[in-house]
């Protein structure tokens, strides 16, 4: 199902300490307009846990959640939109 | 070989429950300024709960003798809150960068890097006047004792520390038994009390071979480095602590081969050195106010140790502070930027 959306934009976070994931994700999402898809690229577990429980506080939606084997996920997040 | 074997038992139940819980309080005190979540925080505290029941049982029963940190104030809130300011630049406490380690982190190993020669320098190197003259110029005692909660109001440890234990559990379940739901992952209430059963494991194993304390992270990597530094002196030898902390590395690094979340992660070089960075002055910090978060908060708390109450605040006042400038103001200033 997920292959059907295109991304507006892609983060690649793999690699990055406790807590860029998060607030490169949050502030990217901030930034764009309400329907814009996020694509995340991340490999920290603390994260793949931590930015689904928050992004909902910002109302942003998370679309699909992919692992891609070992610690890699791929995040499609729907911005809510602000601007 | 008893410190040994017991030692690094500890240390992979440690780290295991810390890779598969991600328990970090660099994370547990920004994550409330940064995120507003409070997941890691519940967890803190559902493992400082649960040791502290632990310790007075055993206590109660004759397993420990308690042995809280010294109460020197200026040590105390000079140390933990630079420590605290240094666990946000590194990107994790002790226990934190610890665990990352094993689970392939590079900035984790640079901050480990750097801790240990912040923690060298202060306890044996170059700092160690100033260290000790401001410890031994600020220490405040209780009679013969350390001061704790118990021997300043004049109660029973066993009995204070159960009834504290009591009334916040009471409390919680009216107050939030209800809302209570379980999170992705292990749960900070599964996670919080694994953390408080090895802690009470750790104690009487750690007390055989005559370190009487439960659980600790920067001594146990300084010593490391001086035996790594002095390979043929005999008379420099790993103890329990140092055990450990090889323990926790190793079971953090199987936790994460079973979970599949084992992976060589390099950040920016820029990233590196800030961590390295970060970690120096977590070293620095931990030793001269007696110890790192692990020490303070979460073994002496429990014990209701002055001195770890004035450190454990003093480590959330500088991990705020330094969240405040690192990531508050730099996300408030890129919102409203454009």
């Amino acid at each position: 199902m997920t292959e059907e959306i295109t991304p507006t934009k892609t983060l690649d976070v793999c690699g990055e300490i406790c807590p860029y994931p998060d607030m490169n994700t949050m502030t990217t999402l901030k930034k764009m307009q309400k329907g814009d898809v996020l694509e995340v690229l991340l490999d920290y577990p603390l994260s793949v846990e931590r930015i689904p429980r928050n992004l909902k506080k910002q109302g942003h939606k998370l679309l699909s959640d992919e692992g891609l084997g070992g610690p890699n996920h791929r995040f499609l997040i729907e911005a809510y939109g602000l601007k | 070989m008893e410190l040994v074997i017991t030692g690094l038992f500890v240390g992979v139940l440690f780290g295991f429950v810390l890779q598969r819980g991600r328990f970090c309080m660099n994370s547990a005190f920004r994550d409330i300024v940064l995120f507003k979540d409070y997941a890691l925080l519940k967890t803190v505290a559902a493992a400082i709960l649960v040791s502290m029941a632990g310790f007075a049982i055993m206590e109660l029963t004759g397993v420990i003798t308690l042995a809280p940190k010294p109460l020197w104030w200026g040590a105390n809130i000079l140390g933990s809150f630079v420590f605290g300011i240094g666990m946000v630049i590194a990107g994790g406490c002790a226990s934190g960068i610890t665990y990352r380690v094993g689970e392939g982190m590079v900035g984790a190993m640079t901050a480990v890097l750097g801790l240990t020669i912040g923690g060298y320098i202060t306890a044996w190197g170059f700092l160690k006047g100033f260290r000790e003259s401001l410890q031994g110029s600020t220490k405040i005692m209780i009679g013969e004792a350390n001061p704790t909660l118990s021997n300043l109001l004049g109660i029973d440890y066993a009995v204070l520390a159960l009834g504290i234990f009591v009334v916040v559990v009471v409390l919680w379940f009216i107050l939030a038994w209800k809302k209570y739901e379980a999170d992705k992952g292990w749960g900070w209430l599964t996670t919080g009390f694994l953390i408080g059963l090895v802690a009470i494991i750790a104690w009487p194993l750690s007390a055989a071979t005559e370190r009487n304390y439960p659980l600790g992270i920067t001594k146990g990597w300084i010593v490391i480095a001086k035996k790594l530094l002095n390979l043929t002196n005999s008379e420099v030898q790993l103890g329990w602590i140092s055990w450990l902390i090889i323990g926790t590395v190793v079971g953090a690094f199987i936790a994460a081969l079973i979970a599949r979340e084992l992976k060589l992660r390099v950040p920016p070089i820029k990233r590196l050195l800030i961590t390295f960075g970060g970690g120096l002055v977590m070293g620095f910090g931990a030793v001269l106010s007696g110890g790192c978060n692990i020490t303070h908060i979460l073994s002496g708390v429990p014990q209701l140790s002055l001195g770890s109450f004035l450190a454990g605040i003093s480590i959330i006042l500088g991990a705020w502070l330094a969240s405040y400038i690192m990531f508050v103001r730099p996300m408030k200033e890129a919102e409203s930027g454009e």
